[in-house]
């Protein structure tokens, strides 16, 4: 945690800024905080321990905008001593409501963006002199700067550069670039960064390659069992899923790892475990996840790719890359993936075509080296141009990117053998480059300084895919290539379903090579190439080689001669005379042009050996296939392939045919090898056939061969018949016939039985019959009598003999039952009890539980109306009923009381109206009176029009209106109330029909009593009131013109009523206003009925 | 086959209480169906009713096992959790332990768990506490005494035991022959 030593002193070499005597600017992370805690809190906090320059709270919230967590970062000038005191001291104490948590932080970023610019700086200006000493120096500088143990803490990524290993030199390059990425994007978020790092920690991948550098971890988790942990961690901390208590464990642990770095020994220093709650549920689908490669993987890519994709469109097309990538990796799909990366075309066409096919990117693949030759647009040109010239700058770390490769692979090789060859080849290296953009290895470092560059990021950014390519390749290398191509080829296998190629893994192996080398002729070549520049006269090429065909594998049909022709491929990229006359593809010419390396006599050995190696291989698949097809796959290639021959080669190679193919002359190689392709896709086809007629050919022998064989037991009852006719068959002799059948019967029929034997079988099926009779408890019975009777026929007993089974019986199995139950259940209790007692609590619920359990199951009956018990079941609902009519009167009469109180109303209102309008008519109301009353009682007789109803209604309550506006306020509620149509007034009076019912016909009631003083004869009342008509003048248009209408004389009544109403009580109307309008209708139908 | 006695009863609920605590009077009381204990041959068997009825009709010298065996007593009439009562305890578990995919092998070849192998721990596990033991990938992979509380397992040095192991899966390789 405190940082060794060595670290700090190397980092103050390198940077002065943030040395100073003993006295160092420290960042510590400060976690843990409570919520209310200020800067200056912390400042104070602090300064005892040193010079506290700057101190910055952070917190994270959640979506709700709760804070979950806080930490700070505190700058401070700090020895060492002092460190530890403070560590000491403040770390896992209390503070203000938090549990403080102090960590050596990274420098921020922007101070390592700073620092790592001076020293690209420095490195521009004596580039030479840094390169030989500064791989490694830079290499471990780099890494303490960015692994020193304590600075993980915000990224919690750091671990896994620490664990790392061999790689970790590589990481801290990559995290310098992904620091300057960042710069250029202006995006100064911490917590990006962070997220950042997990990519970046990983050594071959650039950070544009999220989904990459996931991977890799991810292999690592596995090694180390603590890994796991931290890599839930950092998902989690990318999540903000857990719970602080969680999130400082896992800071805890994280700590510990970092000053275990490589030991796992010393982790449990600290707390390695988590402390859970009772109530902890592990996500184990995280857990899963994180052991799958594959899902993680997805997961933190996106992630990471949310973050890049802020920055640019291009990363969204990589996801689709990527989400495919753990399919990839184990199938040769992904091989033929891996290849589109590969191309740089791919990666400068990001944004457009993703998903072009692999041949397409073949042809794109050497664009940038020559951008007139692509079929690209300008755009794209353009922009292959300016990768180019990134590239092109990017040349000397291809080369460093390969020795990279290289000591991956465990060769240890060195450097100066790459450089020599950079210095001539660094045009050829160039498209290399484009493949392998990103180099993120040490070796990098001190060449790429120089190359850091805003170019460069933009180059990076760029080509992401380009780098994912890199990563693959990278890959592949560190695993052993043979493994790897097992792995492929069987996958391929089981693709082509091709039985014979199964056979054998390594001739798949081989195939696979020879299949990609054909379809993806330059490609390869490209990388031959630069594997045989980068490795002169090392082990190494052979490395580097495969797995360049490896990435290159598409999905192709395979022939076993093709392998010798890849073979001869790669020997003829190798060679220098290589120039293609014939240039079949575009593509290729920039191939031989750049032919100018001279082959060293080592690599010679070392593709012979690979030959040796595979060439048995083939060998026996080639001869597997020739036993099943024929030889013209061995015949075919010689002639073609033959040109050239490596004395070498030839005595390592066991066939000559096949070191033929391995020492092909590179000159017409092209042309060679397309026929070469073509005869052995022919071939093979022809092979094929072959196998399949001979498989056809077998099949249908076998279905023959019952035919010729005699002895056959057939165990089919149904098929005598035949069974004598194939006898027939085969014996011609009638005489034997019999003997034939007989044969026939006895072999044919294992369990054929005589005529007398089948009516025995016949009984004996009836024998086994499952007899009904003997079932059940009365059957035992009469089985016991019948075993008594033994086996005479006279007793045979069948059901008539059977006794209905006894209620008693019944009853008694019931008891056991019951008593089986009740065992149980006494059982339970007794140790429901002793639960009790051992728990020392009290277990109220399960007795009684049991108790419902029995329960429930007797409380079904079978209700009889019959029996008198059940009479208990019965439910008297008369009682209910008669309860509710009396309830129902009650509440009527309750109701009907309430119109009695309107009634008082009515009288004090009365009074009030009776005064206003007295004077204009008072002897004209006692007269109106009498005719409303009568048509109260008439209503349902007399006849009224509707429509004259209707007018004549609305009508009057304008007239109303006008009277009342003057005199009273509540006039004008009813009138609001009495414009409304007659409809409303209906629906009104439904509304609480009990009420307005009563109330209704009471009032009519006693309007009637009133009326049955006055009542004068109906005929009688017209006249009279006509000339009355208060609101009405006697020659009232309105009137005569319904006097039209068949009943004249009702519409007056109508009138009438009205007026009386209104003239006699203004409250009364209210109710009796929505009767009124009621009523008129039911009269219009009388009248209608009339 | 026969119940339980009472004293017998008592000794086993008090050992699987150790595990599950008062989750067992979920064993007793289920409500999927009446459940109970059985006593054959030293072994106590967790049986439903169904097979308990089935098993009857085979005689006790006949009969090897039936439901699921929780665990035997011991001559001295103390009960031993055997793993087979392992799917039983561990969804009522109230106190678990998670271990390291490194230990994992370990402590299914019997081994106490380490503090090095200890990945996870339910807080304020108490000492000597029944702890069900998981691997992180929550597969219960046996059962064991915590033979240090939470808080002391923060202190102990990496290499001192924390879960006693009393029963692993790996038994049923192991002991094949006994396991019924």
């Amino acid at each position: 945690m405190e940082g060794s030593p060595e670290n700090l002193s190397s980092n103050h070499d390198e940077c002065p800024v943030f040395m100073k005597a003993n006295r160092e600017m420290k960042r510590l992370f400060v976690g843990g905080l409570g919520q209310g805690i200020s800067e200056t809190d912390l400042q104070n906090q602090f300064s005892r321990f040193g010079e506290v320059s700057n101190v910055e709270i952070i917190t994270r919230k959640d979506d709700q905008g709760n804070s979950q967590k806080v930490f700070a970062y505190v700058n401070i000038k700090i020895t060492e001593a002092d460190l530890k005191k403070c560590m000491s001291v403040l770390n896992k104490t209390k503070w203000k409501g938090g549990t403080l948590q102090i960590q050596l932080a990274k420098e921020s970023f922007l101070h390592r963006l700073a620092q790592e610019r001076e020293e690209a700086k420095a490195k521009k200006e004596n580039p030479t002199s840094v390169n030989t000493n500064l791989v490694e120096k830079m290499g471990g500088v780099d890494f303490h700067m960015k692994a020193v143990p304590g600075t993980e803490v915000p990224g919690h990524k750091k671990i896994k550069k620490v664990q790392k290993g061999p790689m970790e030199s590589k990481v801290s390059n990559i995290s310098l670039r992904t620091n300057e990425v960042m710069e250029s994007n202006k995006s100064t978020q911490p917590t990006t960064v962070h997220r950042k790092a997990p990519s970046t920690a990983v050594p071959s991948k650039s950070l544009h390659v999220p989904s990459s550098g996931t991977q890799k971890p991810k292999h690592m988790v596995f090694h180390t069992s603590d890994f796991e942990i931290i890599w839930n961690k950092s998902r989690m901390s990318d999540d903000d899923i857990d719970s602080e208590e969680e999130l400082k464990v896992m800071i805890a642990k994280e700590e510990n790892l970092q000053k275990t770095r490589h030991s796992l020994v010393n982790e449990s220093e600290n707390d390695p475990f988590e402390v859970v709650r009772d109530d902890f549920k592990s996500d184990t689908h995280r857990l899963r996840s994180s052991t799958s490669s594959g899902n993680d993987s997805d997961c933190d890519s996106s992630d990471t790719d949310k973050i890049i994709a802020m920055k640019k469109n291009t990363v969204k097309v990589k996801n689709s890359a990527e989400s495919s990538q753990p399919e990839k990796s184990i199938s040769m799909r992904s091989s033929f993936k891996k290849i589109k990366p590969s191309n740089d075309c791919v990666e400068v066409q990001n944004t457009k075509s993703n998903k072009e096919s692999a041949l397409g990117h073949e042809g794109k693949f050497l664009n940038p080296k020559f951008p007139p030759d692509s079929n690209t647009s300008d755009s794209e040109e353009s922009e292959e141009d300016e990768e180019y010239k990134a590239l092109m700058k990017n040349c000397p770390r291809v080369n460093l990117t390969l020795a990279d490769l290289e000591c991956l692979a465990g060769s240890h090789q060195k450097v100066p053998g790459n450089d020599e060859s950079d210095g001539s080849q660094n045009s050829s290296h160039c498209k290399f480059n484009t493949t392998s953009k990103s180099p993120k290895t040490s070796n990098d470092l001190h060449s790429g300084r120089q190359c850091i560059c805003p170019e460069e990021i933009v180059a990076s950014l760029l080509e992401e895919e380009n780098t994912y390519s890199r990563q693959k390749t990278e890959e592949t290398t560190l695993k052993p290539k043979f493994q790897a191509f097992k792995g492929i080829g069987g996958l391929y296998a089981k693709e082509s379903g091709d039985k014979t190629l199964k056979e054998t893994v390594d001739f798949n192996n081989i195939n696979e090579q020879s299949r990609s080398s054909l379809k993806h002729e330059e490609p390869d070549r490209v990388f031959i190439e630069n594997g045989s520049k980068c490795t002169n006269g090392s082990s190494n090429k052979l490395t580097s080689c495969q797995p360049a065909k490896k990435v290159n594998n598409p999905n192709h049909i395979q022939s076993p001669k093709r392998q010798s022709t890849s073979e001869s491929q790669s020997h003829k990229v190798v060679s220098f005379t290589c120039f293609d006359k014939e240039s079949q593809n575009p593509l290729s010419c920039p191939l031989p042009l750049k032919g100018k390396k001279s082959l060293s006599a080592k690599s010679h050995k070392i593709e012979s050996d690979r030959d040796t190696c595979h060439q048995p291989k083939s060998r026996k698949a080639s001869e597997k296939e020739d036993t099943d097809s024929s030889n013209i796959t061995s015949l075919e290639k010689p002639p073609k392939v033959s040109f050239r021959e490596d004395p070498q080669k030839s005595t390592a190679s066991f066939s000559l045919s096949v070191s033929d193919a391995s020492c092909m002359s590179a000159k017409d190689k092209h042309a060679e090898d397309n026929q070469k392709r073509l005869a052995a896709l022919a071939v093979w086809q022809k092979a094929r056939e072959v196998q399949k007629k001979l498989v056809h050919n077998a099949l249908a022998n076998l279905d023959a061969h019952p035919e010729n064989k005699k002895t056959h037991i057939v165990f089919a009852s149904d098929n005598e018949s035949e069974t004598e006719e194939t006898s027939t068959q085969e014996q011609n002799s009638p005489g034997k016939e019999l003997v034939t059948e007989s044969v026939g019967k006895a072999s044919g029929k294992l369990f054929d039985s005589s005529d007398d034997e089948d009516s025995d079988s016949k009984e004996d099926s009836t024998r086994f019959n499952i007899k009904p009779q003997f079932e059940g408890r009365a059957g035992q019975k009469l089985m016991d009598l019948q075993s008594h009777f033994g086996n005479d026929e006279r007793f045979r007993m069948d059901s008539r003999f059977l006794e209905s089974d006894s209620e008693e019986e019944q009853q008694k199995e019931l008891n056991e039952i019951q008593t089986n139950e009740d065992e149980l259940a006494a059982e339970r209790k007794q140790t429901l009890n002793v639960v009790q007692s051992v728990l020392n609590i009290n277990l109220s619920n399960p007795t009684s539980k049991g108790a419902v359990a029995v329960k429930k199951f007797k409380d079904i009956v079978h209700y009889d109306p019959t029996k008198h018990d059940h009479a208990i079941y019965e439910r008297k609902q008369e009682d209910n009923e008669k309860e509710s009519k009396v309830k129902r009167k009650k509440k009527r009469e309750e109701a009907e009381k309430l119109p009695e109180v309107s009634q008082d109303m009515y009288h004090n209102i009365t009074t009030d109206l009776k005064e206003i309008f007295q004077h204009t008519k008072n002897t004209d109301e006692k007269e109106e009176d009498t005719p409303w009353n009568e048509d109260c009682g008439r209503e349902e007789t007399e006849e009224v029009s509707v429509a004259a109803t209707l007018t004549s209604g609305a009508e009057h309550t304008s007239g109303f209106t006008f009277s009342f506006f003057d005199s009273d306020t509540k006039d004008i509620k009813e009138d609001t109330y009495r414009t409304e149509p007659v409809k409303r007034g209906k629906i009104v009076y439904q509304e609480d029909p009990r009420f307005q019912d009563s109330s209704s016909e009471e009032e009519e009631e006693e309007v009637t009593k009133e009326a049955d003083h006055k009542r004068p004869s109906p005929g009688e009342a017209f006249p009279v009131e006509c000339t009355r008509f208060f609101f009405f003048s006697e020659n009232d248009d309105r009137l005569h013109g319904r006097s039209i209408l068949p009943f004249s004389g009702v519409e007056q009544v109508v009138v009438q009523l009205l007026l009386i109403v209104y003239s006699t009580q203004l409250h009364l109307q209210v109710l009796t206003h929505c009767s009124l309008m009621c009523f008129i209708p039911l009269h219009y139908k009388a009248f209608r009925g009339q | 086959m026969r119940p339980l006695t009472e004293e017998e009863t008592r000794v086993m609920f008090e050992k699987i209480a150790k595990y599950i605590g008062e989750n067992l009077q979920l064993l007793v009381d289920r409500p999927d169906g009446t459940y109970c204990f059985r006593l054959h041959n030293d072994r106590v068997y967790y049986v439903s009713e169904m097979i308990l009825k089935l098993a009857a009709n085979i005689s006790g010298e006949k009969l090897v096992s039936l439901g699921t065996c929780f665990g035997k007593f011991t001559k001295t009439h103390k009960f031993r959790l055997h793993v087979t009562a392992l799917d039983y305890l561990a969804p009522y578990a109230k106190y678990k332990v998670w271990i390291k995919p490194g230990a994992e092998q370990s402590f299914l070849y019997g081994n106490h768990v380490l503090k090095s192998g200890l990945g996870r721990i339910t807080e304020n596990t108490s000492q000597y506490q029944g702890v069900v033991v998981y691997s992180m990938a929550d597969i219960p992979l046996g059962f064991g005494v915590a033979a240090k509380s939470t808080q002391d397992c923060r202190k102990v040095d990496p290499m001192a035991i924390v879960v006693f192991h009393q029963a692993d899966i790996g038994e049923y390789v192991r002991h094949e022959e006994t396991l019924t």
